[in-house]
């Protein structure tokens, strides 16, 4: 089928990536709060109750801010495909009809862990960017 | 146990998080107790429309979906918890349970289920996440293509996460042909 072909050019893009494997590779739970697992390259966002990943090259960016009541906020934005220079183009046609999570936004009381966390998200998102961005001219 | 199972440590998951409690599967329903009091659950046999169960990280989910649409998700049972439950649901409630999958890979692209309350985010045919429809406070169109979810922000009901979601939302490509043109979009 037109599927087994989209590897003729095995060239690794961002939809190949994987956060983990078996659920229980995640890590243990903690508190739900918002993680990142450096070593899978992971954002864990608590939703109803359940720790739900992300792998860090989904993100596009990240931001936070406070109010005056000392509650803090973070936005996450993912890649969906149609915005300029979204790593997502090229896999787009191959996952055509999907619906994509383009953004969410969190409350916190813990102004400290947001600024951690939206920094440890950058970090991250850097490194793995770059990362593949290099074996992608690699494979040119 | 011939009235049924009791268990001393499961949590109730929803809007704010978890809580532990105890559950008690009998003859009669489902009844689930916070522990130290406070809130319960009550379920009637007759009133179970769907059970499902779900691997989660190191322990499993039972889902409880009821007639008014409501679904209670609980989690702490053992794999051998999952084998008697499954049995005690067929031969109590006539009810064989069903089986979903968790999406750990960790993808933003998938598919939106809707049924009853809840919209399920699926990836890869798995579930991603779960969001219940009656804690959405306004929805928004933005653009063509994306869907904003906004949920009740809520300090009452023991919400014990630390960092809580506050907005959502999804793009709907053109591509996409499962929404188009329906008013039931969410």
């Amino acid at each position: 089928g037109s599927m087994g072909s989209d590897h003729r050019g095995a060239v690794k893009t961002v939809g190949d990536l994987i956060a983990y494997k078996n659920v229980n590779d995640l890590p243990p739970p903690r508190d739900l709060m918002i993680q990142v697992d450096q070593k899978n390259e992971a954002i864990l966002l608590p939703i109803y109750g359940s720790m739900v990943p992300f792998h860090v090259a989904t993100v596009k960016s990240v931001s936070s801010q406070q109010d005056s009541n000392r509650t803090s906020y973070i936005r996450i934005i993912f890649n969906v495909p149609g915005t300029p220079f979204s790593p997502h183009d090229a896999n787009s046609l191959k996952f055509q009809g999907s619906i994509y999570l383009k953004e969410v936004s969190f409350r916190s009381k813990d102004s400290r862990h947001i600024i951690e966390v939206v920094q440890q998200i950058k970090t991250l998102r850097r490194q793995v960017n770059s990362r593949e961005s290099e074996r992608a001219e690699r494979a040119t | 146990m011939t009235d049924g199972h009791l268990f001393s440590n499961i949590s109730l998951g929803g809007r704010g998080g978890t809580n532990p409690g105890q559950l008690k599967i009998y003859s009669g329903g489902i009844l689930w107790k916070k522990q130290g009091g406070g809130k319960a659950v009550e379920v009637d046999k007759s009133d179970i429309v769907g059970v499902t169960w779900m691997k989660v990280p190191r322990t499993n989910q039972l889902g409880v979906r009821i007639k008014d649409g409501l679904y209670y998700k609980f989690t702490g049972f053992r794999d051998q918890d999952v084998v008697s439950l499954t049995s005690f649901f067929q031969n109590n409630c006539g009810i064989t349970p069903e089986e979903k999958q968790l999406s750990v890979s960790g993808r933003n692209w998938g598919e939106v289920d809707l049924n009853g309350n809840m919209l399920t985010f699926l990836s890869g045919s798995k579930q991603a996440f779960e969001v219940s429809l009656a804690d959405v406070s306004q929805t928004q169109l933005q653009g063509k293509n994306d869907v904003i979810l906004e949920f009740h922000v809520d300090d009452t009901t023991g919400a014990n996460e630390k960092d809580s979601l506050m907005e959502i939302s999804f793009h709907i490509p053109n591509t996409n042909t499962q929404f188009v043109g329906d008013e039931n979009r969410p």
